[in-house]
């Protein structure tokens, strides 16, 4: 992987929404929307780079209203109201998942669930979308369009076309960093 | 596309999704001068032709008439009370004869586990506490999977809340019933509904959906998802939702509102859509193959 030297320095924060304060069986988008209150405030707390797990630890079913008001409107709300800023569901079930994926496939949805401490897409995803978000992921560091390129076997257009997908869904941090050669880059990264 | 019109006025002799409408074919209660409907005949009753009655008794009501049930058989005037129909429709209709005993309703709840009986939903709070509930039911006393009984559950929440999100001054029924026939091929039956606005009326309220002429094309187009009466993306994906579960489930759903009524076959992921007799507001049939863990 090319040395890449990042411009700035992000202190990043993650801040905890554990859903089973609220029941094992969560119903109704009247509910979702309380929960999302809780959530908002979370968010306004993150600085940029920061992360928001919301812990579905202990909950055993959510209707598909609770998922579009709560995971819907909150990604969303993402890229425009807590830009650079990363939501993550983590301690799904087999069968939250499955109902969280189909909620986000019908709004067109996606987002990032750390699952056994691996990073991975879940709702409306592309398999080229979900290979180069694993790549990013699963670098230990920022990496570069180029990188991408390399690793992805594509032309760089079509790797810009699939980061600014990702980047767009907030899914993908972009920030401004140098080459090695002294020359601005953007950089990609999941979590900083 | 194939219309199929009830114009037959026959007594019934059941009373479910299909043959309410021949019911209210045939009684005319929301244009006609008298306003009764005839169960003499009838010797079987489901829980969505249960719900069906009352969200109409409810809406005849709400524009000022009183409706008088006549039934004929004992058999059924009992079931019609242990289902806790007497009870839920005592406010609003007149069953005759009187004598047939009533049951009060606090005394029904829960006494058959094949049942949930006729239920008056009244706000949207109290839907978390009927699901939580319907769930313990499936699990426990009908040893469903986990995972069937959050399904059948999903389903009623997003029909549920659709009573309350699109209407003012209105409530919702729900009624639950297992059947397990002789020759096998056990299923359950729901009926959900309500005597709101109805799907047309509440689509038409958003100037971004499409031209809606008839109750049918808003059933149609209330499939689809993304199409609600408000403009939030995250809206209207819950009877999208509920045809994907019945799929899931090789179930069958009916969809009744005014005018129109769509009755899907999922096993074969079909719709086939009927024109009949008006009754406001959304009535809701689902079939769902009875599974056991």
């Amino acid at each position: 992987m090319t040395k890449i030297h990042t411009g700035d320095t992000v202190k990043v924060m993650d801040e905890r929404l554990g859903l089973c304060k609220w029941g094992a069986q969560l119903w109704t988008r009247e509910l979702a929307r309380e929960i999302r209150t809780e959530l908002e405030k979370m968010m306004d707390r993150l600085p940029g780079g920061g992360v928001a797990i919301i812990d579905a630890k202990g909950v055993e079913v959510f209707d598909y209203s609770f998922a579009n008001e709560l995971f819907g409107k909150s990604l969303l709300a993402l890229p425009g109201e807590y830009a650079q800023r990363f939501l993550i569901v983590e301690n799904l079930t087999g069968y939250t998942r499955e109902n969280l994926s189909r909620a986000l496939e019908s709004l067109n949805l996606a987002m990032i669930e750390r699952k056994a401490g691996k990073l991975q897409l879940i709702g409306k995803v592309h398999p080229s979308d979900q290979a180069t978000f694993s790549i990013i992921a699963n670098a230990s560091e920022p990496v570069t369009a180029t990188f991408l390129k390399d690793r992805l076997g594509i032309n760089v257009t079509a790797v810009n076309e699939r980061l600014s997908k990702l980047t767009a869904l907030a899914l993908v941090r972009r920030h401004a960093g140098v080459s090695p050669a002294g020359r601005q880059q953007y950089l990609y990264s999941v979590l900083s | 596309m194939l219309y199929i019109v009830f114009m037959r006025k026959q007594v019934v002799d059941r009373l479910d999704s299909v043959t309410f409408d021949e019911l209210v074919a045939r009684a005319d209660p929301f244009f006609g001068d008298e306003c009764s409907f005839d169960l003499t005949a009838v010797k079987w009753v489901s829980p969505a032709g249960l719900v069906q009655l009352a969200t109409t008794c409810y809406s005849l009501q709400k524009m000022g008439r009183h409706p008088f049930i006549f039934l004929g058989d004992e058999s059924v005037a009992s079931y019609l009370s242990r289902a806790g129909f007497v009870a839920a429709i005592r406010p609003v209709a007149t069953i005759e004869p009187n004598s047939f005993a009533t049951v009060p309703l606090d005394r029904l709840r829960g006494s058959n586990p094949m049942l949930i009986e006729v239920t008056k939903i009244e706000r949207g709070r109290d839907l978390p506490a009927l699901l939580n509930n319907i769930v313990m039911v499936l699990r426990e006393k009908l040893k469903y999977k986990k995972r069937d009984a959050f399904d059948v559950a999903t389903v009623i929440s997003e029909v549920g809340q659709n009573t309350f999100d699109h209407n003012k001054e209105t409530c919702g029924f729900i009624a639950m019933q297992v059947y397990e026939p002789r020759h096998g091929g056990s299923f359950l039956e729901i009926g959900i509904g309500d005597y709101g606005d109805g799907i047309a009326e509440t689509l038409r309220r958003n100037p971004n959906n499409p031209v809606i002429k008839t109750d049918l094309e808003a059933i149609q187009i209330a499939t689809k998802p993304g199409v609600s009466e408000h403009d939030d993306p995250t809206r209207g994906t819950g009877l999208y939702h509920l045809l994907e579960i019945a799929y899931k489930h090789e179930g069958m759903v009916q969809i009744r509102s005014g005018n129109g009524k769509v009755r899907y076959r999922m096993d074969k992921r079909m719709g086939f859509p009927f024109s009949v007799a008006y009754v406001p507001g959304v009535q809701i049939a689902l079939q769902l193959t009875r599974k056991k863990r």
